[in-house]
């Protein structure tokens, strides 16, 4: 999963770089999605846990040295969380003792997980102003996938069989809350842009349903997910801004188009990742299937929101956004090959 | 007894650097947390990473001696809840690591959860980024040793050796990119 998900950053950076608005600094932005880059690819082929946190640690003080509105502190109070918790729950792992410091074991990695990626009760702190690059937006749609993956994978070397029930029910819980909160938040919310930002950690709710299920259904559908974030979540939150910023709400066919694929209708991707998901939950215990078509449903009113705020795309914009869309549908309609490779 | 020693020099210093609001005071922490680990490594059959920890951990203590006000900066008024916090995660850590655990390395156990205790705590307490940087220097320190704690596989160097690497950077580098606007819509949106 980590090849694939580092090829869709790669492939988003290119978009993001190539397409950017004319005023954009390409070659900033280029420096700093390729150290982005770098930091995921050592994360993917590090073979142990302590080296993924070591890396996280250096990929968090780089992000926290840009220049922002925020200090240093603020924001590298997170990922240091993060590394804590995840450090602590590998520490009670490795070590003889009783069974109930092996699951504050789990608990810690779940939780610092969690708190990499920027999902409640982690919140990142986000400001609508600050420039994408040094916002939370790159833990939660950039690193954050393939950070996930990649430890998720390295856990299971050191997580005990009998741990892994509870450890995959905890992914499970924290999805169902991330999945409710990111959606109606995004619905209700005021501002556009934290619309944007919660519609980020709806998706990461699915995502935490999917590997908590621990199935072949729940596995692909976290990963086509994951890849609908970095592949078309991202991007078009990107080219939003300049709409969300002019605050012009636009009701043309694009729009409801951008709204109809974030809200993981057919044929775009979400929507087979949404049908592997129920599956899946009906196979390890149908009330949670209710549940999450429950919360699926929920998803509507935030996306018809979220493609308004696009505005009209154009030029570079709307070539970007027809290329995501297409994606989208790929993904979307043939979803095979990449369920494959991914094994 | 020289493990525990060294644990207990490791608390030492991670309390040093709880405490101290100044670059001395820090970068004493620093080095007292670089030495204390670096006996543990040692001890532990890893001489390699023992020297690599010496010389990334005191890198980064020589760097941060250096910079800015020559000033200790301990236990300045208003400290008494951190010297409680000290206190009260070395009791944790030691009753955790000496206890709780069956495991024969509790030594560095006990040094390992210490420092990702305070150190985080004292990054989360919001400081300003001399102090940030130095704790985090610990943390990587603290994480190139944990891989020893399991004792069923076998750690080579080479966390010691990026972990001493990580640990010297983040004082000794500039901690900034390239500068550029922080108004959003010039780097990307």
């Amino acid at each position: 999963m980590a090849a694939e998900l580092l090829l869709a950053a790669a492939a988003t950076l290119i978009l993001a770089v190539v397409l950017a608005p004319p005023r954009v600094q390409r070659a900033g932005l280029l420096t700093r999605g390729l150290v982005g880059l770098a930091g995921m690819a050592a994360i993917a082929i590090a073979p142990t846990l302590d080296l993924i946190l070591l890396i996280l640690l250096v990929l968090a003080v780089l992000q926290a040295g840009l220049v922002s509105h925020r200090d240093f502190a603020a924001r590298v109070r997170a990922p240091v969380l993060a590394i804590a918790l995840l450090a602590l729950g590998l520490a009670f792992e490795r070590v003889e003792g009783p069974p109930l410091l092996v699951r504050f074991g789990a608990v810690g990695i779940v939780a610092g997980l969690v708190a990499a990626i920027g999902l409640l009760p982690y919140l990142h702190e986000f400001d609508p102003e600050e420039s994408t690059v040094a916002s939370p937006i790159p833990w939660i749609a950039f690193v954050g996938p393939l950070l996930a993956v990649a430890v998720l994978s390295r856990v299971k070397q050191v997580l005990p069989a009998d741990v892994s029930d509870a450890f995959g029910a905890m992914l499970i819980g924290l999805g169902l809350l991330n999945v409710l909160w990111g959606t109606i938040a995004a619905w209700r919310t005021e501002s556009d842009a934290a619309a944007w930002r919660y519609s980020f950690l709806s998706d990461w709710g699915l995502i935490l349903c999917g590997f908590g299920l621990a199935i072949a259904d729940g596995q692909g559908a976290a990963l086509i997910l994951l890849l609908s974030i970095v592949l078309g979540r991202l991007p078009l939150y990107l080219w939003s801004r300049q709409g969300v910023r002019d605050k012009t709400p636009t009701d043309r066919p694009i729009n409801l188009l951008v709204a109809a694929a974030l809200a993981g209708s057919a044929p775009f991707a979400g929507f087979a990742a949404r049908v592997m998901l129920l599956r899946g939950a009906t196979q390890i215990y149908w009330p949670l299937a209710v549940v999450l078509a429950a919360a699926m449903l929920l998803w509507l009113p935030a996306s018809l929101r979220l493609g308004r705020s696009m505005g009209l795309p154009r030029g570079r914009q709307a070539i970007g956004v027809a290329i995501v869309l297409a994606l989208s549908v790929f993904l979307g309609i043939y979803p095979q090959p990449l369920l494959a490779l991914a094994g | 007894m020289i493990e525990v020693g060294a644990a207990l020099v490791v608390w030492l210093g991670a309390a040093l650097i709880v405490l101290a609001d100044a670059r001395r005071g820090l970068a004493l922490g620093l080095a007292v947390v670089t030495i204390g680990f670096a006996v543990l490594a040692w001890e532990r059959g890893q001489p390699i990473g023992a020297i690599a920890l010496v010389v990334g951990g005191l890198t980064g203590a020589l760097r941060g001696w250096t910079r800015g006000p020559a000033t200790w900066g301990l236990m300045p008024p208003g400290s008494t809840p951190r010297l409680v916090l000290c206190v009260a995660a070395g009791l944790l850590s030691l009753w955790i690591a000496a206890s709780v655990t069956t495991t024969p390395g509790a030594p560095l156990l006990f040094a390992v959860l210490v420092v990702l205790g305070l150190m985080a705590a004292r990054v989360l307490s919001g400081g300003d980024k001399d102090v940030d940087l130095t704790a985090i220097a610990c943390f990587a320190l603290a994480l190139a040793s944990s891989p020893a704690l399991a004792s069923s596989i076998p750690t080579g160097p080479v966390p010691y050796i990026f972990g001493a690497l990580i640990a010297a950077a983040v004082v000794v580098a500039p901690a900034t990119l390239p500068q550029g606007s922080a108004r959003a819509g010039k780097d990307g949106g």
